[in-house]
């Protein structure tokens, strides 16, 4: 297999971890925290033994110092299944001229994922688009080739929403490359059961700098998702544009965080293999 | 071709300017661009105010632009204006009764009519008539042997008219102008007193500009002195119908003087005749009156029980009855004449009282070539009618209603369907705005 284009950031981001922001269920030993105590070498603490422990488990030198019997806890590893939901709408494929917008939501799926693989997580891929494409969470060698080939296939284009795949994600970990800019109060409310139910999900934003201030002149803007939108840009409607725009922005991001989805902002210039470690980073930050 | 109110067409073009400089501003659609976050923008209007290097809508404009220019083109009077001479000219000729030597009034109209400045030729006497072709004009007077051939005979006794040909001028005068830079006016003529009449000076002020007199030279007009008596070698009896009417006539005096002869010619009078005298044959047997009828001399109309005798068969007739018939006629002898005069005077009544009778009978009275009843006109007169000094500008003269071009009704027309074209081109470019 061959990373191809992505080579440079499969190197960028090796070695990075990604922890989970919580202690993870799982029985699979993996690499992530886990809520089962069991009978690995990390010793946790010691708990009074209970009736119904299991008597191997009792530390014997520690009850023949102390004649009271305490039972040896140890902190149990666990792998952790990510799902990467990519939206491939039409308004991902901007500007028209390098469509920078989806290349880097495709360097930002690909770098997640390669990072979630290498601490042997099980790792899908959902494309948002129109057919939609879901690759279940796998662990298998070839699972990143086959996320690079769907992602290289596909064209955004139409409009598909994001809120079905959070529903039906088969991961714990869900991750979101997105503009934010298709049903975004359902995704959210799909995010919050998904939250509720001892899930974590992560917003990965992103925004191109035309988006942010688009070329000079006036212009007829036209949103390639919902056609009959057309607006003219021009002076006096760019200020409001952006002032509406950048609050539009900070609402989301404080729905976000009221909703505890972890947003992550993610402007096209800056490189996917530093967005991937700020995603990382902050997670182990919250797992602390 | 010219435009007489060039000013409209800069207005087009400034126009036309403008719509251009519209077309550039105007309100256009902006180029389409693919944003997705096009939900933030205000939603307002969908047209912007903005200069473009290149204008829309070529068609429409062109269209615009063209309607703008042709019709200000049309509006600007554009008119033919062919090559211009730098001098015209309008001569009158004086060819009535004032007129003492036909051959030297010609010898003085020749100049004007041979140096080569395009001419209008104007014959008056008392109405103007504007000779076709002044050089055959010219001609049919130079060859023209005596003044009776040289002008109507009706004509030879009437009085000649200013104002007439000065009318005649000022019509001329704009025509000439269209071609011509300057008009020289120009009356060739003794200028008698009786030719000027109380609108003369009002129609001379239409000329706008100065007047050449070319009075023939030793031509002056006889002074009207002397009498019937003095000069009019008589013989009538006191019981002689025409001794009333000839008494109160008063015969200009000349080189040669005037016999009246109420029988037939002797030798005498042809001798008298040919040595430049006027003898007058007046019947007195002209026949007796024999009801109402017209006799015309000139201008002068008679309308009397007048006697008609037997119609001269011979000579230039100088009067003429109602019919046409001939009731007097000239015959040119030596450096005089005989004239012959069929017409019988009644012995009562107020015939010789009346004014137009004693016209008549004094022109038939009057000496060889012509009527001779009026004086030359005085220097102030003459003064008024030469005027000032210079020639006319064609501007001055210029008819307002000059020839258009023929190409402003094809102007408007172009305007028009521009106009219309304007209206379907424009119906077709708002939905695309829209």
């Amino acid at each position: 297999m061959t990373a191809g284009p992505y080579g440079g950031l499969l190197d960028a981001v090796r070695g990075v971890r990604w922890p989970a922001a919580r202690r993870v269920a799982g029985a699979t030993l993996g690499a992530h925290a886990s809520k089962l105590r069991g009978n690995s070498s990390e010793f946790s603490e010691f708990r009074p033994y209970r009736q119904g422990d299991d008597p191997r488990r009792v530390d014997w030198r520690l009850l023949a110092r102390s004649d009271r019997a305490y039972v040896r806890l140890t902190t149990d590893r666990a792998t952790l299944r990510t799902a990467i939901i990519i939206d491939a709408s039409a308004s991902m494929a901007f500007p028209l001229a390098d469509l920078a917008k989806w290349g880097r939501a495709r360097e930002i799926a690909v770098g997640l994922a390669a990072v979630a693989h290498a601490e042997s997580d099980p790792v899908g891929l959902a494309i948002a688009s129109d057919p939609p494409f879901v690759l279940a969470p796998r662990a298998r060698r070839s699972v990143l080739v086959e996320m690079i080939r769907a992602l290289d296939g596909t064209t955004p284009r139409a409009s598909a929403p994001l809120a079905p795949f959070v529903t039906s994600a088969r991961a714990p970990r869900v991750v979101l490359v997105t503009d934010l800019l298709g049903d975004l109060e359902d995704m959210v409310a799909a995010a919050k059961l998904r939250i509720a139910s001892g899930g974590e999900v992560i917003v990965v934003h992103v925004v191109s700098p035309d988006e942010l201030d688009p070329p000079g002149g006036a212009l007829l803007a036209v949103d390639p998702e919902h056609a009959t939108t057309r607006r003219t840009l021009d002076g006096a409607a760019r200020a409001e544009y952006q002032r509406a725009f950048f609050t539009w922005m900070d609402d989301t991001a404080s729905m976000f965080r009221a909703a505890r989805i972890r947003y992550f902002r993610a402007e096209t210039p800056e490189p996917a293999a530093h967005v991937v470690r700020r995603i990382a980073g902050d997670a182990g930050d919250a797992g602390r | 071709m010219t435009f007489l109110s060039p000013w409209v067409l800069l207005i087009g073009a400034v126009a036309a300017a403008g719509s251009v400089l519209l077309h550039l501003v105007a309100l256009q659609r902006p180029a389409s661009y693919l944003l997705p976050t096009a939900r933030f923008i205000p939603d307002r209007r969908t047209l912007v105010r903005r200069m473009a290097t290149r204008p829309r809508d070529l068609l429409l404009l062109s269209l615009r632009v063209l309607l703008l220019l042709s019709a200000a083109a049309a509006f600007a009077r554009p008119v033919l204006a062919p090559s211009r001479a730098p001098l015209a000219r309008v001569v009158l000729f004086d060819r009535s009764g004032a007129v003492q030597s036909m051959e030297k009034s010609v010898t003085q109209l020749r100049p004007w009519l041979t140096d080569g400045v395009p001419t209008q030729l104007v014959l008056f006497d008392s109405v103007a008539v504007v000779a076709r072709d002044a050089a055959a004009e010219l001609e049919a007077l130079s060859l023209a042997t005596s003044r009776t051939a040289a002008r109507d005979s009706l004509r030879a006794s009437s009085v000649g008219s200013l104002s007439a040909a000065l009318v005649a001028a000022g019509r001329l005068g704009p025509v000439l102008a269209a071609d011509a830079d300057s008009v020289q006016l120009v009356i060739v003529s003794p200028l008698a007193s009786n030719e000027f009449d109380a609108a003369t000076d009002s129609i001379r002020a239409h000329w706008r500009g100065g007047i050449v007199i070319a009075r023939p030279t030793s031509d002056s007009v006889a002074s009207v002195a002397g009498t019937v008596a003095s000069t009019l070698e008589r013989a009538l009896s006191p019981d002689d119908p025409l001794a009333p009417a000839l008494s109160l006539v008063r015969v200009a005096s000349s080189p040669t003087s005037v016999r009246l002869r109420r029988s037939a010619l002797d030798a005498r009078d042809t001798a008298f005749a040919r040595s430049g005298g006027t003898v007058v044959r007046w019947d007195s047997a002209s026949g007796a009156p024999a009801g109402a009828t017209a006799l015309a001399m000139g201008d002068d109309v008679v309308v009397a029980t007048l006697g008609r005798g037997r119609s001269p068969a011979e000579g230039a007739t100088i009067a003429r009855w109602g019919d046409g018939s001939a009731a007097a006629s000239e015959v040119r002898i030596g450096a005089g004449c005989i004239r012959h005069v069929a017409v019988g005077v009644p012995l009562a009544g107020d015939l010789p009282l009346r004014g137009a009778f004693r016209r008549v009978a004094q022109g038939l009275m009057a000496p060889c070539s012509g009527n001779r009843a009026s004086g030359p006109a005085d220097d102030l007169a003459v003064a008024r009618l030469r005027g000032p000094e210079g020639l006319a500008s064609a501007e001055r003269l210029a008819d307002p209603a000059q020839r258009p071009h023929p190409l402003v009704p094809w102007l408007l027309g172009i305007a028009l369907a521009c106009a219309l074209g304007e209206l379907v081109v424009r119906g077709r470019v708002a939905p695309e705005r829209a």
